[in-house]
C-alpha cells in the first residue's frame, strides 16, 4: 500500500528527515516511536502534504501512485488520513457542516452520490457514540473550546466518518488521560480492518497497549535506527531511547 | 447588551424616490403608531417618540451598468426610551459611486442599533455619527464590507458619550480581495461628563490578495476618568493552518478557501433580527466572496 523508499525533507536549511525506508501493507499497523526531535511528526506532515516541507530525495509510492506528486486534498480523498497532533479550531464552521463537506469529496472522488443531509446526521451520530461525543459536540464550531481529549477524540471521529485506507495518527495520544486514551483506542480499534493500514505515531509505548501494532519503527535524527515487533516498543519503555541514541553515534 | 426585539413592520426604502412612506413603530403597550420622515437639507428626518420601538430597513440595490451616484442622508433621533434597529444594504452598480451619511441622537435611555453591510459599487462612503446626548444610553454598530475588483469602501464612524453610563459595542469587518481597498476610520470620544462610560471597539480585516489593502484607524479620545473603554483592530489573511487542516480532509482549496471567509463573515449576518434580510444576506455574501477561487 504504501512504499517510501529513502525519504529525506527538510524545514527551511534544516535537514530532519535523512533517509527513510518504509514498507506498509493492507491490514498492517506500524508504530513510530521515537525521542523528541528525531522526525517522527514531520513524516507524518509530509506523507499528509504540509506546506513548509520540503522533500529533498527519495520517493514514495502510495496505491501505485506518486504520493509526492499529489495536493493534500487529492491524498485524503485517495484515502489517506493524517490525525493531527495539534487539531486546528476553526470558528465559525460547525463541525458536521465540516465533515459533510469533507464526506462528500471523498465520496465524489470515489464516483459514489453524496450523502444528505438527513443521511449525514444519521451516519455522523452513529460514529460520534463511537468515541463519545455528544450531540451538541457535532454543531458547534470545528474544535473550538474543545478540550484536548475533546479534540483528540474529533480526529477519531473523523476518521470514522472518512473511513480512509491509510491512517496516519501523530501522536493522538499526548496530552490524554487514562479514560480518553481508552476511548480513542477504542475508536481506532473499531476501525482495524484487513483493509486498512495504520501508522501511529508515539512517544510513549502507552497507547499500544490498547492498539497492539504489528511492527515497532524507532526513529532517531530522522532515520529508522531499529525495526522490530510490538516487543521492541516494551523493551524502549524500559530503556529509554538513550541505548539507540549510541547507536546512531556508531552509525554516523 | 440588552436590546428589544424589533417590531414585526419594517419600513423598505429604495435607493431612488422613498416619498410618502411611513414607519410602523410600536409603543409599549404593544400598540402601533405611524411615524413619518420629514424632509431636512438633504435628506430626511426620522424622530422615534419616547419609549417606541421600530426597525428601519434601507436597501440600496441597483443593478445599472452604467456610473452614477446615490446618496442617502439620514437624520435620526430618538428620544428618551426609544430604541431603534437600522439595517443597511448596500447593493449598487458596477460603476456606482455610493455615499451614505447617517446622523443619530441618542437620548436618555435610548437605544440604537446599526447593522451595514456593503457588498457591491465601486466607490462607498459610510459615514456614521452617533451622539448620545441622554444618560444610560446603548449603542450598537456592525459593518461587513467586502472589497473585490477596483472598488473603494471607506467608512467613518464617530460614536460621542456626552452623558454618564453610555454603552457602545462597535464591530467592522473587512474582506478585501483583488486590489480593492477598504478604510476603517473609527473615532470614540468620551466627554468629561461621560463617567461610567462601558466602550468597546473592534475593527477585523481579511485580505485575500497580495493586492488589495486594508487601512484601519481606531481612535479613542477620553477626558472622563471613570470609564471602561477598550479598542483594537486585525488585519490579516488566511490561516495557513486552518486550510491544510480542512485540505487534509479532502475539501478541494477553492471551497475551503470560500467557507473560511464565510465563516469570517457569518457571524455579522447571524446577528441580523429580520429573518427576510437574512434570507437576502447570505445569497449576497456567497455571491460577493466566490468571485475568486
Amino acid at each position: 500500500m504504501l512504499n517510501i523508499k529513502d525519504l529525506q525533507a527538510s524545514v527551511g536549511d534544516k535537514q530532519i528527515l535523512r533517509g527513510i525506508s518504509l514498507k506498509v501493507n493492507k491490514g498492517e499497523v506500524h508504530a513510530i516511536m521515537g525521542p523528541n526531535g528525531s522526525g517522527k511528526s514531520t513524516l507524518a506532515n509530509v506523507l499528509a502534504g504540509r506546506e513548509g516541507y520540503a522533500v529533498t530525495g527519495g520517493s514514495v509510492s502510495y496505491l501505485g501512485k506518486n504520493l509526492l506528486s499529489l495536493i493534500p486534498e487529492d491524498r485524503a480523498t485517495e484515502g489517506l488520513f493524517l490525525a493531527f497532533q495539534y487539531p486546528v479550531e476553526i470558528p465559525g464552521v460547525s463541525n458536521s457542516y465540516f465533515m459533510k463537506t469533507a464526506l462528500n469529496a471523498v465520496r465524489k472522488h470515489q464516483g459514489q452520490p453524496e450523502l444528505d443531509a438527513i443521511d449525514f446526521l444519521k451516519l455522523i451520530k452513529e460514529k460520534a457514540k463511537l468515541v463519545e461525543i455528544p450531540e451538541p459536540m457535532l454543531s458547534r464550531a470545528v474544535n473550538e473550546g474543545f478540550s484536548g481529549g475533546e479534540k483528540k477524540r474529533n480526529e477519531i471521529l473523523q476518521m470514522a466518518i472518512l473511513e480512509p485506507k491509510l491512517c496516519l495518527l501523530d501522536e493522538t495520544d499526548s496530552g490524554l488521560d487514562i479514560d480518553a486514551l481508552q476511548i480513542v483506542a477504542r475508536g481506532i480499534n473499531a476501525l482495524r480492518s484487513p483493509d486498512r493500514a495504520f501508522i501511529v505515531v508515539t512517544h510513549y509505548q502507552r497507547l499500544l497497549n490498547y492498539v497492539q501494532p504489528d511492527f515497532v519503527h524507532v526513529l532517531s535524527a530522522g532515520r529508522i535506527v531499529k525495526s522490530g515487533g510490538k516487543e521492541l516498543a516494551l523493551e524502549l519503555e524500559k530503556k529509554g531511547y538513550g541505548w539507540l541514541e549510541q547507536d546512531k553515534a556508531a552509525v554516523r | 447588551m440588552t436590546v428589544g426585539l424589533p417590531t414585526s413592520s419594517v419600513f423598505t426604502e429604495k435607493s431612488v424616490n422613498a416619498e410618502g412612506f411611513w414607519l410602523e413603530a410600536k409603543r409599549r403597550d404593544g400598540s402601533a403608531i405611524q411615524v413619518k420622515p420629514e424632509p431636512v437639507t438633504n435628506g430626511r428626518r426620522l424622530t422615534i417618540p419616547a419609549g417606541c420601538q421600530a426597525t428601519l430597513i434601507e436597501k440600496n440595490e441597483s443593478l445599472r451598468p452604467e456610473p452614477y451616484t446615490t446618496q442617502s442622508k439620514w437624520e435620526i433621533v430618538l428620544t428618551q426610551g426609544a430604541k431603534l434597529n437600522h439595517y443597511k444594504l448596500v447593493h449598487e452598480g458596477p460603476q456606482a459611486t455610493h455615499h451614505s451619511f447617517l446622523e443619530v441622537d441618542v437620548q436618555k435611555a435610548a437605544s440604537f442599533q446599526s447593522h451595514v453591510f456593503l457588498f457591491e459599487g465601486a466607490q462607498i462612503r459610510n459615514t456614521i455619527h452617533v451622539r448620545m446626548t441622554g444618560e444610560d444610553a446603548e449603542c450598537l454598530l456592525e459593518g461587513l464590507y467586502v472589497g473585490s475588483g477596483t472598488r473603494v469602501i471607506e467608512n467613518h464612524t464617530l460614536i460621542e458619550h456626552q452623558k454618564p453610563r453610555g454603552t457602545s459595542r462597535e464591530l467592522y469587518k473587512g474582506i478585501l480581495d483583488g486590489q480593492s481597498r477598504g478604510l476603517f476610520d473609527g473615532l470614540i470620544i468620551v466627554q468629561k461628563e461621560a463617567q461610567k462610560t462601558d466602550s468597546a471597539q473592534t475593527n477585523k480585516n481579511l485580505l485575500l490578495s497580495a493586492e488589495a489593502k486594508a487601512v484601519s484607524n481606531p481612535e479613542l479620545k477620553i477626558f472622563a476618568n471613570d470609564v471602561k473603554c477598550k479598542h483594537g483592530s486585525t488585519i490579516g489573511q488566511i490561516d495557513a493552518s486552518q486550510l491544510f487542516y480542512m485540505r487534509s480532509r479532502g475539501v478541494p482549496q477553492a471551497e475551503a478557501r470560500r467557507l473560511l471567509v464565510y465563516a469570517f463573515a457569518s457571524e455579522m449576518i447571524e446577528q441580523v433580527e429580520v429573518p427576510a434580510l437574512r434570507e437576502i444576506l447570505f445569497p449576497c455574501l456567497n455571491l460577493a466572496t466566490s468571485i475568486r477561487k
